[in-house]
């Protein structure tokens, strides 16, 4: 899966949603009406990524998050329960967080597949297991594949990125990949899903590849999990994305896809876990 | 499964041979409105009402619906605990929000905000109550989500990324999708009839479903994934483009993935979920598809409602096991041909063997999902 391009979007946490749409008509035309946080956060990322490149009609859009539309799923259950009304037609679809994946998609021109998918901590590398499992088929050879969330108003998030001192933020990190090398700046080289914390170390440890120039960590990866993975991994540098660039549910893409933007280094092996103790690894080559 | 007609399998093909529906009316009481809209809903105690007991009744319904799965395919522990959960729903767990806030000072979007965990709670909650090891990939892509579930699930298997799957389908009652709905004018009066010159929209139901993939028949009359596909049609974020190109195109990519004709489709279950559109457009692209010769249709949601995210597992077991049972159902409710359609559906159940069968899926978004199926022992 080479990567062709890779874009960021970080912004504050409810940052004024007309700053949004203002940094989105850097990149088209088109006006966004009807449209709420999570959709323009998902263009912005996302045509980023793509700006003045040529798209195949058949490109795909993977769009991975962990909580979808929170803000305005919110409103609409305020406008049933408060309001004590019909919701607002376009607020009740826009509900439905796929409706981002097409925006973009309708925007682009573009209409291969469509999926919205998620998995607690883990959504973009499970997106990027399904775009493996699409390329490998030849049932895409071109897609767009991003993390997107609004910062969350969770008890959970918050007391999470309090405790390790991370800002909230909103997140679009985006990655245009397609199944040939020419033309690419990179490659995910490795996807890899480990059942538990010794799996994982063990591929680690055994793993034949030259040494990772720069190592990141996901969100639940513990200090002491953090020290013992350096020692074995002795990288060049590290990467806190999360502590530079702060905490969304999609820190992982957004962090990920800042690396192919800020570093010069060659390999990237992003460490992430869920809740369970799944572990994930991302291997990423610049080229 | 569990859905309006019960959580026997042997009751649900039952009820569907015989032509027996449960619908039930809900007033919009909290906007006030004078007039109620029929659902097919799950047989409640008086307890399990969305204000009692809201979390418990939510994960009771999805953990029956899994363990009877999971006794059905005859799993042993190691083999449960090697599964990955592919889970597919339009509202997630919003119900619980919904059921919990009666109980407190706070408002439900608060609640919301505040104490949801994203999309992957309800996956990540059916992997610690069956011990299951794997995976979880939560889909939300509106009414195409559990079929997208079940499309990558069998992809994965068949590239033996991993050996099986557990794959769900879950929409449970709530608010947002029955005021939604009748917000877009959607929901029909009384009567559901697809491809019915009088329908007048779609009524929503509930339902839990629960399937497992793996990569060989353990049972004779098992069904196999031949192939499927998923494209998104740019046309509209509502409707679907009333010419059915892109539905058209899902269901040849989705013959082509599975390596047959459309001359090779027996029966064909539609999404049909009886709006004017929908009815157009499925009409259309199956002329497209099949030309002049499309196969049987029926469309299944008049039995079990429009089960939304969950209709892609539902649909399926309900149709599988119909023909497991020897027929492909009729579709109740349907009297008069529109003359604009010229499709009249299976009336009366078609009796049935072994054969190859296409099941189509949309949603807003302009998502569609078509899946091949098969009980057969060859392709062809």
């Amino acid at each position: 899966m080479y990567i062709h391009s890779a874009s960021t979007f970080t912004g504050e946490a409810n940052a004024d949603i007309n700053f949004l749409k203002e940094e989105i008509r850097r990149y088209t035309q088109e006006n966004f009406r009807r449209v709420n946080r999570f959709i323009l956060l998902s263009l912005l990322g996302a045509l980023q990524c793509v700006h003045q490149q040529p798209l195949a009609a058949a490109t795909a859009v993977y769009l991975t998050t962990e909580d979808g539309n929170l803000g305005e799923t919110a409103d609409i259950l305020d406008e049933i329960y408060t309001s004590r009304s019909l919701p607002r037609p376009f607020g009740f679809i826009n509900t439905m967080s796929n409706t981002a994946a097409f925006y973009l998609a309708r925007n682009l021109g573009i209409r291969g597949r469509n999926i919205t998918v998620s998995s607690q901590h883990l959504s973009f590398e499970r997106g990027l297991e399904l775009l493996k499992t699409d390329f490998t088929r030849g049932a895409e050879r071109s897609a767009l594949i991003g993390g997107v969330d609004e910062s969350s108003l969770s008890r959970m998030d918050r007391k999470e990125s309090a405790g390790r001192g991370w800002r909230m933020v909103d997140g679009s990190g985006w990655f245009y990949v397609k199944s040939e090398k020419e033309g690419a700046c990179g490659a995910f080289t490795e996807i890899m899903s480990f059942r538990d914390g010794p799996s994982c170390m063990r591929w680690i440890r055994e793993r034949e590849r030259s040494p990772a120039a720069v190592v990141s960590f996901g969100a639940l990866i513990g200090d002491d999990e953090a020290t013992a993975l350096r020692e074995t991994l002795r990288p060049a540098a590290e990467f806190d994305y999360l502590r530079d660039y702060g905490y969304s549910g999609s820190a992982a893409a957004c962090g990920v896809s800042l690396f192919v933007r800020l570093f010069q280094a060659k390999t990237l092996l992003h460490i992430n876990r869920d809740q369970r103790g799944n572990y994930a690894v991302i291997e990423l080559e610049r080229y | 499964m569990t859905c309006s007609l019960g959580d026997s399998l042997e009751g649900i093909v039952d009820a569907v041979r015989h032509k027996r529906i449960k619908l039930e009316h809900i007033p919009f009481d909290l906007a006030r409105l004078p007039y109620t809209r029929p659902y097919y809903l799950i047989n409640r105690n008086e307890g399990d009402k969305l204000d009692n007991r809201p979390e418990e009744y939510f994960y009771e319904i999805l953990f029956s619906a899994v363990s009877r799965a999971l006794l059905d395919a005859d799993l042993n522990r190691a083999e449960i605990k090697d599964m990955h959960v592919f889970f597919g729903s339009t509202s997630m767990d919003v119900p619980v929000f919904e059921g919990n806030h009666r109980k407190t000072s706070a408002t439900v979007s608060g609640m919301f905000l505040q104490s949801s965990c994203g999309y992957g709670k309800i996956a990540g909650a059916i992997v610690e109550r069956f011990g299951i090891g794997g995976n979880c990939y939560s889909f939300a892509t509106a009414c195409t989500s559990s079929a997208n579930a079940l499309l990558y699930a069998a992809a994965m298997i068949s590239e033996r990324y991993i050996e099986r799957a557990m794959v769900v389908g879950y929409d449970l009652f709530n608010n947002l999708g029955f005021y939604g709905f009748e917000a877009l004018k959607s929901i029909a009066a009384s009567e559901y009839r697809p491809f019915d010159r009088t329908r007048d929209g779609l009524i929503l139901g509930e339902a839990c479903g629960a399937v497992v993939l793996e990569g060989r028949r353990r049972k004779a009359g098992d069904f196999m994934h031949l192939g499927g596909a998923n494209l998104c049609d740019t046309y509209s974020v509502t409707s679907h483009d009333e010419e059915g190109s892109a539905v058209a195109e899902t269901m040849n990519r989705a013959l082509k993935q599975a390596g047959i004709g459309p001359e090779d489709i027996c029966a064909v279950k539609a999404h049909a979920t009886g709006t004017e559109n929908n009815d157009k457009t499925e009409c259309a692209a199956m002329r497209a598809t099949f030309g002049r010769h499309i196969p049987p249709v029926t469309c299944v949601k008049p039995f079990i409602g429009h089960t939304v995210g969950a209709c892609g597992v539902n649909e399926l077991i309900l149709f599988t096991e119909s023909v497991k049972a020897g027929f492909v159902p009729s579709t109740p409710g349907f009297r008069e041909v529109d003359e604009n359609l010229n499709l009249t559906p299976l009336t009366e159940n078609m009796e049935t063997g072994k054969g190859i069968f296409m099941l189509n899926y949309f949603g807003f978004g302009g998502n569609c999902t078509t899946l091949i199926l098969s009980n057969t022992d060859n392709k062809g």
